[in-house]
């Protein structure tokens, strides 16, 4: 069957002249890449921001004065930092009014040597009585609480030590540990540390080996009661109490936001000067086709064609183009995420990906995009085709 | 009423604020079935009156009335639609899109024509087997010669039942056997389905086997 169709026709038009068809495809394909990474990776950095502060689940996270950036670095970035408090400061935030809960963490880094067997790695100390942070977690994945002498590791670092098998042992310190399983991923930067009740540091204290003191905390989280508003409330503990600084839930990663602001405008510049030149090369190629084929369009409107079939005819084309392209960018481009994550440093300390939600959203922005710019380049030589007179066009050597 | 009544027919056209006659005040009458030959020089009119009766090119004055509608005063799309439904063209130089086979160009009018018949595809076989080149359905323009390009142009122009084929020195660069037998095609579309035929020609003795034979000078119809 020979039956033919606007679409089998496009199609035939577009293959006519492959290199070129080619050309273009790889032109937007190149631009959809661009903008997918772009995306993605600015949408993996704000909303791994977003859920590191909620999972971590408290209102108000208070640190030693100055140390706020470490708090961060520690939580988000999953960097080892060690900053300390004496635990007294407890007491002071609980009278606070609003403060509903409190827990603390004390943070301790180990370090390669004698004093311990496992790579360099982050130790989290916490209080299994009021904890409300490492608690559920340990639920969902040991389904008890850990007891003196045993350390559960998160899921990153459960990786960096190689900890394939539970029921591992491990010397920290001169402290021997039995690690009895791995969390599941958080997305927070508290994936990549091996954690144990506080009752351990004692003998990690006692032993010598490191630079923890008696007394010392790192971080205290704390919940607000109903109705209280955190920022209020933060204000009022950094001016009771001014050896700690205060940090809100919604202004954790502040810092990594506003550096995501100017990556965002130099990929926004980046994807807007890349449209602009696709957008050109589309009208260029496109012009060309309507002065090579003019005859051709001359001929198919004095078959019968009207102006809205050659509008058809040729917007199919610059859909296939851009439909073709498009999803070929956005292939690039998600593999591109995916291969250059870790080269950044921004991305690489960052637990948590995207969600396939945030993927297929991603995508579909990056196939809309790509294609609406193939069409915006194309509709000007288009409407300049379809106005041609048949007949001239179709006298025209 | 008249099958095609064209009255006082003018086209000037302006290149550098100079003016030219392209169709000069004709007026003619082409009965239903009609075999019409117009001969005539270069650059006598003869292209721009079929170009007008086609409905691809809009007239200073005048009009065409065909059964009765003046075609002059069609809005595009309805120009379009009389195109496909009742005019047929054929051009003079091979006019085939050479990225369709010969069956698929025979096709194209089919799919700017409303609620194109599903039975289009044999039409298009059984018009290239009338044309005889049954066996060339699938070959590309490039792989044909003059003369078989040509009889797939007959076939397009012929796919959907035109009431008139326009045929604008249709064998203008073919050799005499197949100029011969290309007119041959136009009697026999003419004699067996009742086209209508206006063929432009400069070649005389072609033009004396049409039932009608008119010469265009300066734009105006002579040796009527």
């Amino acid at each position: 069957m020979a039956q033919i169709s606007f679409f089998s026709v496009a199609l035939k038009n577009l293959k006519r002249k492959t290199f070129r068809t080619g050309v273009l495809v790889f032109a937007i394909a190149l631009l959809v890449s661009l903008l997918i990474f772009a995306i993605s990776f600015t949408v993996s950095v704000a909303s791994s921001l977003k859920k590191s502060s909620e999972r971590l689940g408290a209102d108000l996270v208070v640190v030693p004065v100055g140390a706020r950036g470490f708090a961060e670095e520690f939580l988000l970035e999953s960097k080892n930092t060690s900053f300390y408090m004496p635990i007294n400061i407890i007491d002071k935030v609980k009278k606070i009014e609003g403060i509903e809960d409190l827990t603390y963490h004390t943070y301790l880094s180990s370090i390669s040597g004698l004093c311990c067997d496992i790579m360099p790695t982050r130790i989290v100390a916490y209080n299994p009585d009021t904890d409300f942070i490492i608690n559920p977690w340990l639920q969902e994945s040991l389904g008890r609480p850990l007891q003196p002498g045993e350390a559960i590791a998160g899921s990153g670092t459960s990786e960096n030590l190689g900890l394939g098998l539970l029921d591992v042992e491990a010397t920290i310190f001169d402290n021997r540990f039995k690690i009895v399983g791995v969390l599941e991923q958080t997305g927070t930067g508290l994936d990549h540390a091996l954690f144990m009740t506080e009752e351990n540091l004692k003998n990690i204290i006692e032993s010598g080996k490191s630079p923890l003191k008696k007394g010392d905390i790192s971080i205290i989280f704390t919940k607000l009661k109903k109705g209280y508003d955190p920022d209020f409330v933060g204000r009022v503990l950094e001016g009771e109490i001014p050896e700690v600084d205060v940090v809100a839930r919604s202004d954790m990663g502040e810092k990594f936001i506003s550096t995501l602001a100017d990556i965002n405008k130099i990929f926004l510049l980046t994807t807007i000067l890349a449209s602009v030149l696709t957008t050109f090369l589309v009208w260029a190629i496109f012009s060309a086709i309507a002065n090579e084929r003019s005859k051709e369009i001359g001929i198919m409107r004095a078959l019968g064609a009207k102006e809205s079939h050659i509008v058809r005819l040729y917007l199919l084309e610059v859909l296939v183009l851009g439909i073709l392209g498009s999803l070929l960018g956005v292939l690039a481009g998600t593999y591109l995420s995916a291969m250059l994550a870790g080269t950044f440093s921004l991305l690489k300390n960052i637990s948590a990906g995207l969600t396939g939600g945030q993927q297929t959203a991603i995508a579909f922005i990056g196939l809309v995009i790509g294609t609406s710019i193939c069409v915006a380049g194309a509709m000007m030589p288009i409407n300049r085709i379809k106005k041609m007179e048949p007949l001239l066009v179709i006298k025209e050597d | 009423m008249s099958f095609l009544h064209i009255e006082n027919l003018t086209k000037t056209y302006k290149v550098d604020h100079e003016t030219f006659m392209g169709v000069d005040n004709i007026s003619l009458v082409i009965s239903r079935g009609e075999f019409l030959s117009i001969v005539g020089h270069s650059g006598s009119g003869k292209t721009t009156l079929i170009s007008i009766i086609g409905g691809i090119l809009k007239p200073t004055s005048g009009r065409v009335l065909l059964e009765g509608i003046d075609i002059c005063g069609l809005d595009d799309n309805r120009l379009s639609e009389y195109r496909s439904s009742r005019i047929g063209f054929m051009f003079q130089f091979a006019s085939l899109l050479p990225i369709l086979t010969a069956k698929e160009n025979v096709l194209l009018p089919g799919i700017f024509k409303p609620g194109q018949p599903t039975e289009n595809d044999k039409i298009a076989g059984e018009l290239l087997e009338m044309v005889g080149i049954g066996d060339k359905q699938d070959s590309y323009p490039s792989q044909l010669s003059g003369g078989q390009q040509r009889r797939v142009a007959i076939a397009r122009a012929l796919l959907n039942s035109p009431d008139i084929i326009l045929a604008d020195e249709p064998t203008g660069d073919l050799d005499e056997d197949t100029e011969a037998e290309i007119l041959q095609l136009f009697e026999k579309i003419n004699r067996e389905q009742g086209v209508t035929i206006i063929l432009i020609t400069h070649n005389l003795e072609l033009a004396g086997k049409a039932q009608t034979t008119l010469r265009m000078s300066k734009g105006c119809l002579v040796d009527v």
